[in-house]
């Protein structure tokens, strides 16, 4: 890898100083960004090591049953908190169906949702993909098994985060610090954090601007109900992979009903794809096979396969079906 | 190993000297197996004891070096490190093809710690990936940076990736060779040819039952732990040592001595562990010769050893399969005709594949092998080279025969198969696999059941047999220890777990008591392993050495304790005098060898070993039909192997066997960018091996019908079989029949969807 320089900031403000000068990038677990750098795909001239800041790495539960999580908190971290696991199993879920368990004792939540697409032509240095500054994409009219269906074009790489579709099916908000006007943080809808190819930058995945952090993860209180939720994920390899389809499903239960869902898809498009349609379709209904097929009929009805990757619509249908089946045989 | 054994010579018309007979024996070379005939003792005076007898052999025995493996004591070619050692790494070609019109190494070698580079004068390349330059420097960091400052400027050369291109109309030729007269240039060149085409598609076609399809398999790489290479420890003195990682330990230090300009005996091979080779790691290869290149010019040790990259795209595979098989098959089962026509995929190299019909019989049959060349490396040797090709495409056709006459799958395979070996294997396999209670043994399943299961079978065949290719030294101490070494090297296979356990067995002491030492050319000579024919070789030296041995210390004794030799005895009771009654314990009756100890030298004998194994396997597999996911829920193995000489070894080469077909038939594929020349899968993120959570239930079943008293090896016949049957299994679980591995879930759920559309 290229030779660079290493900061050690121990507050934002350090960090986002730093990260305004031209050429230096975040580093927190490392997980992703070790990867680039060594494959040359990320060539910065310095690394900003977020893992010393403090106070970056809390899980916050609040009186009123919201939720807060920092940047700096592991899978690991994540993963392993019993009442997370007992309120919000969708997040656990999609936490342990991450990657490995070395990886995830290192990955951070902030890097996670940061993280850059894993699409074969961006990830491989000979080649120069739209995602790289190149013209066009490759995969498109190449070896697309493994990209969108829903919401591509130009780019078709898939979103690799499976925390994003889960915290997206949990109205999550995002904190973003940035340095200008000093101190300000914003906090926006994690769905509208994350940028389609066609209305962003397609450089990037999301709305984060050069010099900006990450610094938390805010999960509202459920409002009054029975709440059930499931991350579903469908790996080719069981042992480790990257989802070739996921359901992150969250509903409201009133009886034997689903008062109100979310539905949101990863693996399957740019972005976490949140299916309003599909939610439309579940409201109302008993939770059952029949509900779960519109659901998904109605979810991948506007999808658009490529050469190589018509199976995920299929998939994605039957992911749908055992996410609500999941959630009818949970209390 | 390449294909079913070249035979080189007929059976000798002279008579064999006194007290020999004529015997044809397998050696590996070059990763091929290749057969000889050679003169053999008639008879052996003594041979194995019986099993039944047996204390050590025979049974469930650790490996010795076990715990330096685990604590990672053992030491690897990748571990060995020496003063001054530089690190070499190769700059590979990012095209399939091209003419290499300059390489700068300036602004390289101007980088701090760099002191090489070199370009490997290669002018026109053929394959992607290949090397091209090499570097060498005081780190590995130094050594990644000297490659990228190298300027290489490349010149455009048509390239092919696949089949379907390399045989498109037009298409760039892999070799530049003039095709003969009328004939147009082709990457594709016949090999080998067997049988009678037209009579064979005529009994294809007469059949009541007949079918034709293409059943291909991908490129499957090798994917040692350990990658290929080796550290060349070399200071500019008159001696060398060089620690390969290495099949054969045999196959390095002469080359290296010439690459390096010294004696042949003043540079030695050093072999004690190695990481994997399942057939790619035989000789110096081109990062052998480059390592010794760079010692010798720098008089420093070189440490190179291949990156993950490189291994992927330059150090070998086993060779992909297109192969275009028609079966027809009676009402009872018989198969009557086949006709095949296959297309091997090695790359620049040749591939393997036996003929057809693999291990059944048919009426009426023909094979063609072609290679069809594209631009990627050689294929080499592959546990079991070939067979594993030749295994899907039969079985899936047997299969498909099957289910179109309403047949039993079980009993459709023993009509076809002449050697009863294979009906007891079977049967015990699907005893094992649950078989007769299966509800569905001659149709399929349904699609529409959400989990479906099935249950599939294949078989297996190989030689290994031995060579008189090991010598093995016995020595003992006078304070009673135990060495016995050979040169031979260990794959992971337990080579000195049985060399120990033979000894201690014969002259009555624990396993403990005796040391086997290997890995280093100074000890006596040995095969490199290849196509199973390490335990064959090696075991009946071993067996000599220590016959011998014994024989030297009751020779020894006799004299001391005023006794014959033909009167003393060994065993766990330590030595007896059976004139006298005397009892000696082990180290008691060592005490009085002369200072020096004694030492034998065992040779082969062809009488320790055989030839010849079998071998059946049974998949079941549990289809979720909603999302395509293929779960193997039990394989079971029934191998044969004449003596077991240590079941633990063998249960682990049996299930190591299955876990890789298994691998083989779900995920492992080389993955190429057709159109833009790229490798996808030079990687273990893009290159999927089966993982824990895809083991199913393993039950390796080591045949104990098999009485032959004769050590056979068996490594290979236990990958053949296993990825047909999960292919077979699927099939009948839910009807989908998948004819290209792997079978990733994709697939399986578009077969799926397309049955649903048609019900
Ligand atoms: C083999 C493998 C398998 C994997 N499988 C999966 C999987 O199945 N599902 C999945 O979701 N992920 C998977 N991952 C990805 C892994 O989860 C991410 O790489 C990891 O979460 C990144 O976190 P990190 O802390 O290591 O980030 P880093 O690698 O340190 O950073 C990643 C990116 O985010 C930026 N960044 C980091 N923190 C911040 C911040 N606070 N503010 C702004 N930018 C920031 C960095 O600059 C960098 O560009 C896998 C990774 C590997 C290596």
């Amino acid at each position: 890898m290229k030779t660079f320089e290493l900061h050690l900031p121990r507050t934002i403000d350090e960090a986002l100083a730093l990260l305004e000068r031209p050429g230096h990038a975040a580093l927190a677990g490392g997980q992703d960004l070790l990867t680039e750098l060594k494959e040359h795909i990320a060539t910065p001239d310095a690394l900003v090591d977020l893992s010393g800041i403090q106070g970056a790495d809390a899980i916050e539960l609040r009186a009123d049953g919201s939720l807060s999580i920092g940047a700096g908190v592991t899978l690991a971290e994540l993963e392993k908190h019993a009442e997370l696991a007992r309120r919000w199993p969708v997040l656990t879920e999609a936490a342990t169906s991450i990657a490995s368990a070395q990886i995830r004792s290192q990955a951070t939540v902030g890097g996670n949702l940061c993280q850059r697409p894993r699409c074969w032509y961006y990830r491989n240095e000979a080649l120069s993909c739209l995602k790289k500054g190149g013209t066009e994409c490759l995969a498109y009219g190449g070896m697309n098994k493994y990209n969108a269906i829903l919401g591509g074009g130009p780019s078709y790489i898939v979103h690799p985060s499976d925390l994003a579709p889960a915290l997206v099916a949990l109205d999550a908000e995002i904190e973003i610090a940035s340095r200008e006007p000093r101190g300000a943080r914003r906090r926006i809808a994690l769905a509208s954090f994350f940028t389609l190819p066609a209305e962003g930058d397609v450089l990037r995945e999301n709305v984060l601007a050069p010099g900006e952090l990450v610094v938390a993860v805010h999960v509202p209180a459920h409002a009054a109900g029975n709440w059930r939720s499931t991350y579903l994920k469908f790996k080719e390899r069981s042992s480790f992979d990257w989802a070739l389809s996921a359901v992150a499903l969250v509903a409201r239960i009133d009886g034997a009903r689903i008062a109100e869902a979310r539905v949101v898809l990863g693996g399957v498009a740019p972005v976490p794809w949140r299916s309003k349609a599909a939610e439309r379709v579940l409201a109302g209904r008993p939770i059952d096979d029949s509900a779960a097929r519109e659901a998904g009929e109605a979810a991948l009805a506007g999808a658009e396969p490529l050469s190589g990757n018509a199976y995920k619509v299929p998939l994605t249908k039957g992911l749908i079906v055992k996410a609500l089946r999941a959630i009818g045989g949970r209390s | 190993m390449s294909r079913f054994p070249v035979l080189l010579q007929d059976e000798p018309k002279t008579p064999p000297a006194p007290g020999k007979k004529w015997q044809k024996v397998t050696v590996a070379e070059n990763g091929q197996e290749v057969e000889k005939w050679i003169e053999v003792d008639a008879a052996a005076t003594e041979t194995w004891p019986a099993r039944s007898e047996m204390r050590l052999l025979n049974h469930a025995l650790p490996r010795v070096d076990g715990p330096t493996k685990v604590t990672g004591a053992a030491q690897y070619a990748h571990d060995m490190r020496a003063p001054g050692m530089v690190y070499a790494r190769f700059l590979r070609c990012p095209k399939p093809a091209a003419k290499i019109l300059s390489i700068d190494t300036a602004d390289a070698l101007k980088l701090p710690r760099v002191v090489a580079a070199d370009s490997l004068n290669v002018e026109r390349t053929s394959y992607l990936g290949q090397p091209i330059a090499v570097v060498a420097a005081e780190t590995p960091d130094a050594a990644e940076d000297a490659l990228r400052a190298l300027r290489v400027e490349y010149g455009e050369l048509g390239w092919v990736l696949t089949h379907e291109r390399a045989l498109a109309d037009g298409a760039p030729q892999v070799f530049d060779k003039k095709p003969k007269e009328g004939e147009s240039p082709s990457n594709r060149v016949a090999e080998r040819k067997r049988g009678d085409r037209d009579a064979s598609r005529a009994a294809v076609e007469a059949a009541p039952f007949w079918t034709e399809q293409i059943y291909s398999l991908p490129v499957q790489h090798h994917a040692c732990l350990e990658t290929h290479g080796l550290m060349v420890d070399f200071r500019g003195g008159t001696e060398a040592v060089v620690h390969a990682s290495t099949q054969g330990t045999f196959t390095v230090h002469g080359d290296a001595a010439e690459a390096l300009g010294l004696p042949g005996a003043s540079v030695r091979a050093n072999v004690q562990h190695m990481g994997g080779g399942f057939g790619s790691k035989f000789g110096l290869g081109v990062e052998g010769q480059w390592a010794c290149e760079l010692s010798k010019r720098l008089k420093r040790p070189v440490h190179l050893l291949l990156t993950r990259a490189d291994e992927f795209l330059f150090a070998g595979n086993r060779s992909g399969a297109v192969q275009k098989l028609a079966g027809g098959m009676a009402a009872d089962g018989t198969l009557l005709g086949l006709s095949a026509e296959v297309d091997k995929l090695g790359g620049v190299g040749s591939g393997s594949y036996p003929m057809q019909p693999y291990v059944y019989k048919v009426g009426q049959s023909y094979c063609a092998v072609s290679r069809v060349h594209t631009n990627t490396d050689s294929a080499r040797a592959m546990r079991a080279p070939g067979h594993p090709q030749a295994s899907f495409g039969i079985e899936s056709l047997i299969d498909e025969l099957a289910y179109a006459a309403g047949l039993d799958l079980l009993e459709v395979r023993k009509k076809n198969l002449e050697d009863t070996v294979y009906h007891r294997q079977l049967e015990r396999a699907a005893r094992e696999i649950g078989w007769f209670e299966h509800p569905h043994r001659s149709r399929p399943g349904s699609h529409q059941a959400e989990r479906a299961v099935g249950i599939g079978f294949a078989v297996a065949t190989w030689g290994g047999g031995g060579a008189p290719t090991c010598q093995v030294e016995i020595r003992i101490q006078r304070d009673g220890s135990v060495t016995t070494s050979c040169g031979t090297q260990d794959l992971g296979t337990g080579t000195r777990t049985y060399m120990a356990a033979i000894v201690a067995e014969v002259l009555g002491l624990p396993i403990a008591a005796v040391e086997a030492r290997i890995g280093s050319s100074e000890y006596g000579s040995a095969n490199p392993s290849g196509g199973s024919t390490t335990v064959a070789s090696l075991a009946p030296a071993v067996l000599d050495a220590t016959f011998q041995a014994r024989a030297r210390l009751f020779e020894l004794l006799a004299p001391a304790l005023q006794t014959q030799p033909e009167s003393l005895r060994i065993g766990v009771d330590g030595l007896l005098d059976t004139g006298s009654g005397r009892r000696l314990d082990w180290k008691q009756a060592c005490a009085l060898l002369p200072a020096e100890g004694l030492r034998t030298n065992g040779q082969w004998k062809e009488a320790f070993q055989g030839r010849g194994v079998h071998g059946a396997q049974a998949a079941k597999v549990e289809v979720d039909t909603l999302t395509g996911h293929v779960r193997v829920l039990k394989m079971v193995a029934v191998q044969d192997c004449g003596i077991p000489l240590n079941r633990l070894a063998l249960e682990s080469q049996i299930n190591g066997g299955m876990i890789q077909a298994l691998s083989y038939a779900l995920f492992e594929e080389r993955i190429l960018e057709p159109w833009l020349g790229a490798a996808l899968s030079a990687d273990f993120e893009g290159y999927k091996l089966a993982g824990t959570l895809e083991m199913p239930e393993l039950v390796p079943l080591i045949d104990d019908a098999d009485t032959r008293q004769v050590v056979i090896g068996m490594s290979e016949a236990a990958i053949v079989p296993g990825h047909s049957a999960i292919a077979n299994a699927v099939h009948n679980a839910c009807g989908v029949r998948v004819r290209d591995l792997p079978l990733t879930s994709d697939k399986v759920l578009m077969a799926l969807e397309k049955l649903r559309t048609q019900s």
